[in-house]
């Protein structure tokens, strides 16, 4: 029990290992268990359940856009009311005639994902992130709620459904069948209950396979680090534009059974309660992982249905003390303390027979490997093919408000080898890098590459483009595995999984980081998580390498193998480092452009500045 | 227009921001500096409005119960701080479920203690009269409330030295506790702060609304909204925020109709937030 | 996002104790629902009431002793010939399926203390077919899903009749399945009219009958110039029809009209607008809890001196004990019931009503009296009937059964399924509670009669709407 749910609990991740056949087995013994009890209870007790697993579904809806990717909304439950909407308005005009209401499930699917695709769009689009996403969503349904409830008068109605306002619709048909040229059938109240759930279990195997697919893993991705994700050539906008179609989709499904079901809908489905509920199920189960929606409604809705029993004027209070002792002793819910138990305790138990010989510590002063790597080789075929792309700005400005950060600075890289960009702190260095990479919107003045304008470019299309940058602050996804990290920036440029397999393992090797490959890229040292950072960006085989302050944190070692490192890179792209350590700076002997107050102050080799007086001076901010 | 209506319109409009201004500014010294979705903020304005009618009743004098129902809101927030909330900081979507529960408790507890229906408390003041229009006094002193309220809350923020830790717990809590700021005790107070200021809210409406365990619903969503729409410097924001949306209601209630006000306001929230992702004191750029 | 900084319990094993803890709960909560199949009532939510006599109830406690049966007894209890077999003296189930909790447990509970206090004196006076009533009462905790189940479990229970459902949505959510099981259905609360069900008999007073008497009654006491103010949904709308069409037919005029949305509490811009247009009377059709911010505001800008207001809804929510006495005050209403009419009959509904849930009982309102007729309207039916057959109990109520109410004489119109019953004008005074000045005998619910006839057309199932 605790192994499945262990296994069924892992996320994105980690769930890579377990197979589809897994999944498949657990599902279906599930069906099965489920089939069995729903024929041996009560039919209104069937009827009953089959209400959590249709919010199971609402939940599972919610499990894949947050849980998996990382968007917060409060509008699944107005995505769900939209559905059932859809689904009353589809058979109430239809299903007399076709004798069948599947038709109208499917409508409800297409209409609440259309809505879910217009409200994704108007939300991403816009850059729109976060708990601002939020609000929005719950601002969209709380719109709806007023709108549906003020529809009662007979003019507002689709055909012969009328909207019925705050009374609702009603007479809703129930789920019906028809072969065609047969009769029609109706769901009797058990059949209906297993459809629902082995809907959910399908749509529940579904997510899981999608997370384990390309863009399950990009989805992830997101999740843990959108900017990286950006940087490395992806859509995001498109993929989190996709992931909430689709759950409104799914939610829009699960709605259309809960018409089905209640026969009924009425506005207060839009409105702030159960809007809610979506989250606190899925936090109460578990955020990223199916079965967390499963469990998340049955201890939610069970322990209210039960509460209730017990005493029916507490049942709130009860069901508020349950959650917040989830809160504190339970964090990341049930099902993900579930599986966190279980692999501590597998753990322990491993960790009681002695350890293997061979395990050694890891060795700190990896080497990277010195020449005649199948990376370069990537790299050089990727930017052979390509036309030499200088890069070059041209009178680039950008202000932060009243701040002027990059003024009016003209340059242009060679299109290979090295060079340095240095200035004292707030010269304007890393904005300028964010200029070209096209995290910063340009003020005034443009961007070229190859004599292309990508000024108004969006980051992803730049580095598709080949302009990969490594940010100052390691920008790495924390939380998983070395290897994911790699894989997703190999996948990130020919989008084909088996190139992927085969680079994310050549560069595991090149970086030495092989004996880390399993573990969270946040447990890496200072040092080596640059180099992953700098991997990953050699992975999309860009023409220019954009290094922000590539030797942070290393030791002395580490940076002299950086440096050789960085001007193996300069064989094949334009590679620009920001840095502030002269010593690194001398070691590359690189032409060295200095910027002071956003302005380009001087170019030179390092030779030349060295003996500049007025450099010192703008360091030691003596002017 | 006659003077008498013009002058009745910006009094409606300026009743209505502070009314927005009120019910949201404990919200935002809550979210704002400590990011704490507190879903249970309705429930802190309920708690303020009971607590009134409860002094009122023993024989209080009303000015006097409704400063004491702010304190002990206050005291119930920092009470639910030392308890609840001290171990959920940085941890956004826990607060939310843990909150969610608090609002549970509160109007199931507040329910069974004074039952569904109470009685209410009298404005404590008459109306005016201008021109044609009849006005109530006690929105002036609303108004007032609401600047003085959040004037005084800008004054703890940035000239205390409470609130220049506080700020510093906010921006860099590492770095303050290396300096020896107890930023444990400083978080106490800042949601302590928020929390009486959610009571005094409650407290200020309760001889204008129905006072129910469940009026907390009323203001939760609305009060959200008025704090995201503001944007990270969040007393200005708010006060901004409250300022926008309370127009844009207003002025559609009074051109077309009350549900129509209602719904611009969401959708001018929406429309906002599409289009200044940040709110509106948020980095107006960011790609 | 920061990543959390999580509280976590360290030990695996304390850890594996939490979620069994969890697990545990949620075991007992399904199990319970296992067991519960049969008699959920039982112990969901319900309070038993088996011939217990008025003097001997405690309270509004809930029982202390309930001895919830074992499954086992249920079933062979279900196994039995359904109650409708008359030979016997096995008390008779009947079902009622409430908001006792949540928000809507303002009009919930005097409802629920309604049905128990209505069933004892059934019981106490002999009950019905010589048996005793056996209530079995569910809790819809103020949520539209919770209507749907218990509905389905209602129907499953075997009852002889449902009394159920105070919003109009959960009557609608319900209704069409009382319906399709032909278990008797009785909507015991006002509403917005219309409905047209063999199976489904209304107590509660429609607008048209509120308003045929309030209307007139305003145009020629305070004036022809009405400004409607009204919640912006089914009940508000279709009222506020009603108003117009009343004022059309006495010489009023409808100056100005606003909609408001159920959870709006600020009228400011509205009380200007009243008196931009400066009616002679604010016909309020506003429902709840939010809606009552706009009598204190009302009175609060001191527009309640001048223009009075006039209600078919204050009250429904004990509006007149939330508020404080100067917001209440020179109110009118109109409904069938006030606690405050002064009949023999209500002398001893009032006392019995006290006795059982202690003098300080907020107020009766008329919603319990509606449930009080329910009941009793039924138990008269079938006892004249003589037998629990739907269809004879249906044919007896048709044939015009009444009622010697706490209010006067109701009598149900057999056609409409609808009540005619007295309406009585009200003002407020500053004691939380109404003078009643004029009763109205007989008032007949106009619309219904006119467009249902369900003794000629038995076979209409739906809910007109005028226009």
């Amino acid at each position: 029990m605790m192994a499945q749910l262990a296994r069924l609990a892992g996320s994105g991740a980690s769930s890579a290992r377990s197979s589809l056949g897994t999944d498949l087995s657990v599902a279906g013994l599930a069906l099965v268990a489920v089939a069995i009890l729903g024929n041996t209870v009560e039919e209104f007790t069937a009827f009953e359940w089959s209400l959590w697993a249709i919010q199971a579904i609402l939940a599972l809806s919610l499990v894949l856009i947050w849980g998996y990717g990382g968007i917060f909304s409060f509008g699944q439950a107005a995505l769900y009311g939209i559905g059932g909407y859809t689904y009353g308005f589809w058979a109430i005009n239809f299903a007399d005639n076709t004798g069948e209401s599947l038709t109208a499930v499917v409508a409800a699917v297409v209409v609440g994902a259309a809505f879910a695709a217009l409200l994704g769009y108007f939300m991403f689009y816009g850059n729109v992130t976060n708990v601002y996403v939020a609000i929005i969503t719950l601002a969209t349904s709380l719109v709806l709620f007023a709108f549906v409830n003020s529809t009662s008068g007979s003019e507002y109605r689709i055909g012969d459904a009328p909207f019925g306002g705050y009374n609702g619709m009603t007479r809703i048909p129930r789920l019906t069948w028809r072969l065609p040229g047969g009769a029609s059938h109706e769901l009797t109240r058990v059949q209906f209950f297993v459809v629902c759930v082995a809907a959910g279990l399908l749509i529940a195997v579904g997510i899981r396979i999608l997370s384990r697919r390309p863009f399950g893993r990009i989805a992830v991705a997101m999740q843990h680090n959108e900017l990286r994700t950006e940087l490395s050539g992806y859509n995001v906008r498109a993929h989190k534009l996709a992931l909430f179609t689709i759950g409104g989709g799914i939610a829009a499904f699960a709605g259309a059974l809960f018409a089905a079901w209640g026969r009924f809908i009425s506005p207060p489905i839009f409105s702030l309660t159960p809007a809610a509920l979506v989250v606190i199920w899925i936090l109460v189960g578990s955020r990223s992982s199916v079965a967390g929606a499963f469990i998340g409604v049955l201890i939610v809705e069970g322990l209210s249905s039960w509460a209730g029993g017990a005493d029916g004027n507490n049942e709130p209070i009860v069901l508020g003390a349950i959650l917040i002792f989830i809160v504190l002793f339970l964090p990341g819910g049930v099902i993900a303390n579930a599986a966190r138990a279980w692999a501590l305790a597998s753990r322990q138990a491993a960790n009681r027979q002695p350890a293997p010989p061979n395990s050694q510590e890891p060795a700190q002063a990896s080497q990277i490997q010195p020449t005649a790597s199948p990376v370069l080789d990537w790299m050089a075929e990727a930017n052979g093919e390509r036309s030499n792309s200088p890069i070059a700005t041209r009178m680039v400005t950008k202000r932060f408000g009243g701040l002027t950060a990059v003024d009016n600075v003209t340059l242009e890289f060679p299109s290979t080898g090295v060079s340095c960009l240095i200035g004292p702190n707030g010269a304007g260095k890393s904005t300028l890098f964010g200029l070209l990479s096209g995290q910063y919107s340009v003020t005034d003045g443009q961007v070229l590459l190859d004599e292309q304008n990508l000024t108004k470019w969006p980051a992803f299309q730049r580095a598709r483009q080949g302009i990969g940058v490594k940010l100052q602050v390691a920008s790495i996804y924390k939380e998983l595995s070395v290897r994911e990290n790699l894989w997703l920036a190999c996948f990130a440029m020919p989008h084909n999984r088996e190139t992927a397999d085969v680079r994310t393992e050549q560069l595991l090797e090149w970086l030495r980081l092989g004996e880390h490959a399993r573990n969270p890229a946040g447990l890496l040292s200072h040092g080596q998580q640059q180099w992953l950072e700098i991997g990953m960006v050699v992975a999309t085989s860009p023409c220019v390498v954009l290094l922000d302050e590539p030797t942070a944190g290393m030791t002395r070692e580490e940076t002299r193998q950086t440096g050789e490192l960085v001007s193996q890179l300069g064989e094949w792209a334009s590679v620009i480092v920001v840095e502030h350590d002269m010593e690194f700076v001398r070691q590359l002997g690189a032409p060295v452009t200095v910027l002071h107050r956003g302005r380009l102050f001087t170019q030179g080799s390092f030779d030349e500045l060295s003996g500049d007086e007025r450099i010192l001076d703008i360091y030691l901010g003596r002017e | 227009m006659a003077l008498d209506r013009l002058f009745n319109l910006g009094f409606d409009l300026f009743s209505g921001i502070a009314i927005l201004l009120l019910v949201s500014i404990g919200l935002a010294v809550i979210f704002g500096m400590r990011g704490i979705i507190n879903l249970a903020h309705g429930e802190f304005i309920m708690l303020g409005a009971f607590a009134t009618l409860s002094g009122v009743r023993s024989g209080m004098n009303v000015w006097l119960a409704m400063l004491i129902a702010a304190a002990a809101v206050g005291v119930f927030g920092i009470v639910l701080e030392r308890l609840l909330i001290r171990r959920l900081y940085g941890r956004l979507f826990d607060t939310m479920l843990a909150t969610w529960g608090v609002s549970l408790i509160l109007v199931q507890a507040v329910d069974n203690h004074y039952g569904s229906v109470t009685e209410g408390i009298r404005v404590p003041v008459g109306s005016f009269t201008v021109g044609e229009f009849s006005m109530s006094a006690y929105n002036l002193i609303l108004m007032g409330a609401a600047a003085a309220l959040t004037t005084s809350t800008f004054i703890v923020m940035r000239k205390t030295k409470y609130g220049l830790l506080a700020r510093a717990a906010t921006q860099s809590p590492t770095m303050a506790q290396e300096l020896g700021v107890n930023t444990s005790l400083i978080n106490m107070w800042t949601f302590g702060l928020g929390s009486a200021l959610a009571g005094a809210a409650g407290a200020l409406l309760a001889p204008l609304v129905g006072v129910i365990p469940t009026m907390g619903h009323t203001y939760v969503a609305r009060s959200f909204m008025t704090v995201i729409v503001g944007g990270p410097s969040f007393i200005a924001g708010t006060v901004s925020a409250s300022g926008l949306l309370g127009l844009v209601e207003n002025v559609a209630t009074n051109r077309f109709t009350p549900v129509i006000g209602q719904a611009m306001l969401l959708i001018a929230a929406i429309v906002i937030l599409r289009f200044m992702p940040q709110g509106l004191t948020g980095r107006r750029d960011t790609r | 996002m920061n990543a959390p900084r999580e509280h976590r319990i360290r030990s695996p094993w304390l850890r594996i104790a939490a979620v069994l803890f969890v697990f545990v709960l949620l075991a007992a909560a399904c199990g319970n629902d296992d067991d519960d199949q049969a008699e959920s009532a039982d112990d969901r939510a319900s309070q038993v009431e088996q011939s217990t006599p008025v003097e001997e109830d405690p309270g509004d406690a809930p029982e202390p002793t309930q001895e919830p049966p074992t499954s086992g007894e249920v079933q062979e209890e279900e196994e039995k010939a359904p109650s409708v077999d008359e030979s016997t003296s096995e008390p008779i189930r009947v079902g009622s399926l409430l908001d006792e909790t949540g928000p809507l447990n303002i009009y919930g509970t005097p409802m629920v203390d309604a049905t128990r206090l209505a069933i004892a004196d059934i019981n106490a006076k002999g009950g019905v077919l010589g048996r005793q009533l056996e209530l079995v009462a569910l809790d819809s905790k103020s949520d539209q899903n919770e209507y749907i189940t218990g509905a389905d479990r209602l129907v499953a229970e075997d009852l002889a009749v449902v009394h159920a459902g105070i919003t109009s949505a959960s009557r609608e959510a319900i209704r069409p399945t009382f319906g399709e099981a032909e278990l008797l259905y009785f909507y015991n609360v006002l509403y917005e009219g219309g409905v047209c069900d063999r199976n489904t008999f209304v107590t509660g007073v429609v607008p048209t009958q509120q308003l045929q008497v309030l209307i007139p009654w305003a145009i020629e006491n305070i004036g022809p110039r009405l400004y409607i103010l009204a919640a912006d949904y089914n009940y508000g709308q279709i009222s506020a029809d009603w108003v117009r069409h009343y004022a059309a037919d006495h010489g009023g005029e409808i100056v100005g009209e606003d909609f408001f949305p159920l959870d709006v509490a600020e009228f400011g811009t509205t009380i200007s607008a009243v008196q931009s247009a400066a009616p002679d009377a604010v016909m309020s059709l506003l429902v709840g809890g939010a809606h009552m911010s706009f009598y204190s505001q009302y009175a609060a800008a001191g527009v309640n001196e001048s223009i009075p207001v006039v209600s078919t809804t204050f009250g429904l929510g004990n509006e007149q004990v939330a508020l404080d006495p100067v917001s209440a005050e020179n109110i009118i209403v109109a409904y069938p019931y006030f606690e405050e009419l002064d009949t023999p009959q209500n002398r001893a509904f009032v006392e019995a009503w006290k006795a059982e849930y202690g003098d300080d009982y907020p107020y009766i309102t008329d919603l319990a009296v509606y449930v009080w007729e329910g009941w009793h309207l039924w138990a008269d039916a079938v006892n004249a009937a003589g037998t629990l057959d739907r269809d004879a109990v249906i044919a007896q109520l048709e044939s015009g059964v009444s009622f010697d109410s706490p209010k006067g004489i109701v009598a149900l119109d057999g056609g409409s399924h609808h009540l005619v019953q007295p309406v009585s004008l009200a003002r407020t005074n500053d004691s939380g509670g109404f003078d009643v000045f004029e009763t109205y005998d007989n008032i007949p619910p106009s619309f219904e009669q006119e467009s249902c006839d369900l003794i000629a057309n038995p076979e209409t199932n739906e809910q007109f709407t005028p226009n």
